[in-house]
């Protein structure tokens, strides 16, 4: 039996996470200009946590993981974005794994759980549509019982990482007649049967992150199924806890306006008053989200559990990396008409790079519209 | 709705939330605004002497010197409570302000007196240290030496609750830097100019055409004014900072409530999403402005002092824009009603304006954060 780690003291556990991930996370890796980095870019690191159990912080011990608290999960998380670590594709370890232990058979689970530990299984997440985005409950993707297999048509889109996994973990709707909610089930499809074709989708970064998985027959036996047929939106839903926390962490403005500073003291913009009134004010917003995120990290590390409120911290954040990025390209002047990096002094700052890819937070996750709408309703109590 | 969320594990804070509430009841925060609008008055006395039989007044104050000793925890939950009841009588000033100065000088008779009568409200002493602006004809305040003391001359800016004051604690240049004296408010050779406060109090500047101050009630001497001021203005601007929060939430669930009863086109217009989405907006602008001052009072505690600062001049920059937009934004969501003087929220927005303004607005303060924290 491996150790209790949420026995140890919060400091005496990052201490020993950190000094671990900084002598085993390969340096090439760290700090990497790609956000979606694919499974080969990344699999030495991806295996190293493997071989160490340290690569699913939140899954129980007994499935292979480290059996976290969420207070706990908080420092890995928080370490992990210090040093530097690379994004690792973490469907499988993030989203099937805690739903297979969640909702799973025990055969799902004894065949699913290791190979993703493994890294023999790569997932990806098929849930939007072309047409159900922020309405995902309209999706239309459909799977009929035929003998025990489904067979699904359809397409899925934004589909993150799909080009390098070859499981997916899709929500496709089996009764048309229900209410929206009432007629999603989720299956589990082998990207390599006959009938799916993936197909990238090239990012205004010049990155493949996203795809499109078509989906033309293809079939699926039933014991793919995970929980039980109609009821998928409520599986689809719980997945997440409280990791939701995450979406809302200062991380991406904390780098960007590390970006900035450095931009903007090559470029002697911290003698223009103009600049540093508008610097204040993004610097002041980060350092007041620390203390609004403080407040909800207190609530998981005393063992309570997050509400809907916590997504103020996503709307805040992602905003907050827009207009960072904004202010480095005023800084920049006329060289903002460039799409590569910019000379800094000692290094470049990639300005544009951080800026293009500062407009998918918002989007992601739930638009920060949908997000007002859930707030609107669960913490303002306001009429429908 | 939001409230600064602190650990509370004798519920200490639960209960003082409790008297504060009970005050609020039996002392409406608007009636006394309006009531003091309408006779330029500038505090309170029936409202500070049950403030002070509370314990409020002296809140900071050590025991030993007839307070309750307590810490800015404690002094921001009460400050918070007192803005969410619109209870604007001069808090940070004469009592956080004034009772940080005292805490800092070394023992004497006049320092006794003035504290105990601080917390007993026997002795209303406000301070008097803001030098007129650079453009303006006057003069601050200098201190002469005489044969028995310092005789004053000069103006004071910027002093609250001054008719109601007892005494002033001015702080004065001379020949070796810096004096803080206690000058009784009736003597002879001072004036009190009023003009009327957006809120509704009278906010005064004092002249002083060569005011004797004996020896006896000089209560500090120092290099420079900074030292002596650096900590009442830190407190102080903490305890606004909780007031504002408190503003800013009680604004935002009056305006919920309006929006949810007023009904158009049929509906109530708080179902429609224009409407929805800035209430959400103004939400989240409080609840950020109670995490800020959490901070501040955490950070205060921890005793790193320039951390301390840093995390005050965020936590009264956040709340006085929070207060501000959010009292702004509360006015338009009350249409017409808003904009009539019988609306309780117009009190809101311009006793947000006023504290937003003391002490330094958000501008000036986030400029300060940034010059401090790049100064290391």
């Amino acid at each position: 039996m491996a150790a209790d780690w949420n026995e140890l003291p919060d400091e005496e556990f990052r201490k020993v996470f950190r000094s671990w991930v900084d002598e085993n996370c390969p340096p090439h890796l760290r700090y990497m200009r790609k956000q979606r980095p694919l499974f080969d870019e990344v699999a030495e690191w991806y295996h190293a946590l493997a071989a160490k159990g340290w690569l699913a912080p939140t899954w129980p011990q007994e499935h292979g993981g480290m059996g976290l608290s969420p207070a706990k999960h908080m420092i890995y998380v928080e370490e992990w974005g210090r040093l530097g670590c690379p994004r690792i594709p973490d469907h499988g370890i993030g989203l099937v794994g805690p739903l297979l232990i969640q909702y799973g058979t025990q055969e799902q689970k004894a065949h699913y759980l290791p190979r993703i530990l493994s890294g023999e299984h790569v997932w990806c997440q098929g849930y939007s549509e072309p047409n159900a985005g922020s309405d995902l409950a309209s999706l239309r993707t459909q799977a009929v019982l035929d003998g025990d297999e489904f067979v699904i048509n359809g397409q899925k889109i934004w589909t993150t990482l799909a080009h390098c996994a070859n499981w997916i973990f899709v929500l496709v709707r089996t009764d048309k007649e229900a209410k929206p909610q009432r007629g999603i089930t989720v299956l589990l499809a082998d990207l390599a049967s006959p009938g799916v074709r993936v197909r990238p989708i090239t990012n205004l970064r010049g990155e493949a992150d996203f795809c499109e998985v078509f989906f033309d027959n293809v079939r699926v036996p039933v014991k793919n199924l995970v929980g039980k047929v109609n009821e998928g939106w409520t599986v689809a839903k719980s997945v997440l806890g409280h990791e939701r926390i995450f979406l809302g962490a200062p991380t991406r403005p904390e780098y960007a306006l590390g970006r900035l500073e450095r931009l903007a003291e090559a470029r002697g913009a911290f003698d223009d008053p103009a600049f540093v009134s508008r610097y204040a004010k993004l610097r002041l917003d980060l350092y007041d989200l620390g203390s609004s995120f403080e407040r909800f990290a207190k609530v998981l590390r005393s063992g309570g559990e997050l509400g809907a409120d916590v997504s103020m911290l996503k709307i805040f954040t992602t905003e907050l990396y827009q207009r960072i990025t904004e202010e480095m390209l005023l800084v920049a002047g006329e060289e903002a008409r460039f799409a590569d990096d910019l000379d800094a002094g000692n290094g470049q700052v990639d300005a544009m790079n951080l800026f293009l890819d500062s407009r998918a937070p918002a989007i992601f996750g739930g638009s920060n519209e949908i997000q007002k709408n859930i707030l609107a309703k669960a913490v303002l109590e306001l009429p429908g | 709705m939001p409230q600064a969320m602190f650990d509370d594990p004798d519920g200490m804070l639960a209960m003082l939330r409790e008297s504060a509430a009970g005050f609020a009841a039996q002392h409406s925060g608007t009636k006394s605004l309006r009531d003091k609008r309408a006779s330029a008055g500038d505090l309170d006395k029936q409202a500070w002497k049950a403030m002070a039989e509370a314990g409020w007044t002296g809140l900071l104050l050590p025991e030993g010197l007839g307070g309750a000793g307590l810490g800015m925890r404690e002094q921001a939950v009460l400050s918070e409570a007192l803005g969410r009841a619109l209870i604007a009588e001069p808090v940070a000033m004469a009592a956080v302000f004034s009772g940080a100065l005292l805490a800092n000088v070394s023992v004497s008779e006049e320092r006794t007196r003035l504290c105990a009568g601080i917390a007993d409200s026997s002795v209303i002493a406000v301070p008097a240290w803001q030098n007129p602006s650079k453009s303006s004809h006057a003069r601050p305040v200098v201190a002469t030496a005489t044969a028995g003391g310092f005789a004053l001359t000069g103006e004071k800016h910027f002093v609250d609750a001054a008719r109601s004051a007892t005494d002033f604690l001015v702080v004065a240049d001379c020949s070796e830097g810096c004096l803080l004296l206690s000058v009784p408010a009736a003597s002879a050779g001072v004036t009190i100019n009023e003009r009327p406060g957006i809120d509704g109090a009278m906010i005064a500047s004092l002249t002083f055409a060569g005011c004797e101050v004996p020896e006896s009630l000089v209560l500090a001497r120092a290099e420079s004014a900074d030292a002596l001021l650096e900590s009442p203005i830190l407190h102080a601007r903490l305890a606004l900072a909780a007031e504002l929060a408190g503003i800013a939430s009680r604004a935002l669930e009056i305006t919920i409530g309006y929006t949810k009863d007023r009904v158009q086109f049929g509906k109530p217009i708080a179902s429609f999403q224009a409407i929805q989405h800035r209430l959400v907006d103004m939400w989240s602008d409080a609840e950020f402005a109670c995490a800020a001052v959490v901070n501040a009072v955490e950070t205060l505690d921890a005793g790193d002092v320039r951390a301390a600062q840093l995390a005050v001049l965020a936590a009264k920059a956040r709340t006085g824009d929070a207060a501000f937009s959010i009292c702004r934004r509360a006015l338009h969501l009350h249409g017409a009603m808003g904009f009539t003087d019988e609306c309780d929220i117009g009190l809101y927005l311009k006793r947000a304006i006023n504290l937003n303004a003391t002490l330094g607005q958000s501008e000036a303060l986030r400029l300060q954060f940034v010059d401090l924290e790049r100064a290391a």
